[in-house]
């Protein structure tokens, strides 16, 4: 049946839902304050649930970044100027690197913050500029369906969270399935090995690493590898000929207006 | 030292579970485009953590390797995605989903606001007042518009 720790975590997912349909965009200040409240409660809720990752140190280190990760992600849903938006993404982006860190994936962190900060998100903001430098359109403050989406995205999380608190309480259901159990040595030897990146390198190139006493033989990546760079090629194409394209405007064959756009008319174009 | 692992590896998953969950909010309500393909990109980062932490759960490679093959997809969506993006907004001069409801099925009723938004008029800006001295200086037009926002 469902004990205490299952129920709060239920009931903290729906206040954290609850809250972040007061802060989505098209409410009043004071709802909006209500519901970065609500929210906060429900993570915290939630967080008091969840089982210690280890010593002082780790514990607060996961707990700040998990809380930075997940506060600025609200923060960028909720917020109402794009521009801001994009940023606390950013924020949202250097903190899961850290999480990442955390988990020893350092390759994976660094490559976070250079493709993703570095090179995404600099884009979209360039394109925030371009479209929409002064951030006040009629349709950024309005929410679309807010309580639908954020009930149903609390919904997820605790029907997700209950699944992962019930393998927890059975931790036999978890490990079980492992053939063989996997211990820190492998680990050490294995995904946490110092030399990290040069693992990483020979993962995907497909070059014969030093095999742990419990692995069994690994696929390469070589192929995935392969197509990965010919996506990208076929995206740089792809990008260069629409982009292309739109230089020359062809005029819309019927540009319906539509009534809710009388206050942001066509600027130009 | 299996405890740690199985509390790491439920942490991990449940703040992954919530950064997707987020992301399917701001995609579900955001109206603007740009946002809502920056809350797509938000739920593949919660997709990204889930996969690490099941990769150092069971010592296997797979995951970061996954997560890998998923920045590159996510970046070439970016570059596609903005150049249309582009597109769609010389067409209608506009970023708003909306915009583009007539694509839609046939049997869908259109979207009509329930209330339309009315912008709030700004506050006339306190101008010093100053005596009267000498000729009186063109401030160009510019200048005087106000705009406490970004």
């Amino acid at each position: 049946m469902i004990d205490a720790g299952r129920m709060m975590i239920l009931l903290g997912a729906m206040l954290a839902g609850v809250g972040l349909w007061g802060v989505l965009p098209g409410a009043t200040v004071r709802s909006r304050l209500l519901g970065a409240v609500l929210a906060a409660a429900g993570l915290g809720l939630v967080a008091a649930q969840l089982p210690w990752v280890g010593g002082w140190v780790d514990q607060s280190l996961f707990t700040l970044l998990a809380f930075v990760a997940v506060g600025s992600a609200a923060a960028a849903i909720s917020l109402r100027n794009p521009v801001y938006a994009a940023i606390w993404f950013g924020m949202s982006l250097v903190a899961t690197a850290g999480l990442l860190l955390f988990q020893g994936a350092q390759f994976l962190a660094v490559a976070t913050i250079i493709v993703y900060a570095g090179a995404i998100l600099v884009t979209f903001l360039f394109v925030l500029m371009l479209a929409e430098p002064s951030g006040r359109a009629p349709y950024d403050r309005q929410a679309w369906e807010g309580l639908v989406s954020a009930l149903s995205g609390a919904f997820l999380v605790g029907i997700l969270s209950l699944t992962v608190a019930r393998a927890l309480a059975d931790p036999a259901e978890v490990v079980s399935p492992v053939p063989v159990p996997v211990t820190d040595q492998d680990r050490q030897a294995g995904i946490l090995a110092e030399d990290h990146v040069r693992r990483i390198g020979q993962v995907l190139f497909d070059l014969p690493g030093p095999a742990g006493p419990n692995r069994a033989p690994k696929p390469g990546y070589l192929i995935a590898v392969e197509a990965a760079g010919v996506l990208l090629l076929a995206a740089l194409v792809g990008a260069a000929a629409i982009a292309g394209r739109a230089r020359t405007p062809q005029p819309d064959p019927a540009p319906k207006p539509h009534p809710t756009h009388s206050a942001g008319g066509p600027r130009h174009g | 030292m299996a405890d740690r692992e199985v509390a790491l590896l439920a942490n991990y998953l449940i703040v992954g579970a919530m950064l997707f969950a987020l992301g399917a909010i701001g995609f579900l309500s955001r109206r603007n485009l740009i946002l809502m393909f920056l809350c797509a990109e938000m739920m593949l980062q919660g997709v990204s953590l889930s996969l690490v932490a099941f990769g150092r759960f069971h010592n296997d490679w797979g995951g970061q390797v996954l997560v890998l093959l998923v920045i590159t997809v996510a970046a070439c969506e970016a570059a596609i995605a903005l150049a249309l993006i582009m597109v769609l907004f010389q067409r209608r001069g506009t970023l708003d989903v909306i915009a583009w409801q007539e694509l839609r099925e046939a049997d869908q009723p259109p979207y009509v606001e329930d209330q339309p938004f009315e912008e709030p008029e700004p506050a006339a800006p306190e101008w010093p007042q100053l005596p009267l001295a000498g000729l009186r200086p063109e401030i160009p037009s510019e200048q005087t518009d106000y705009r406490p926002h970004v």
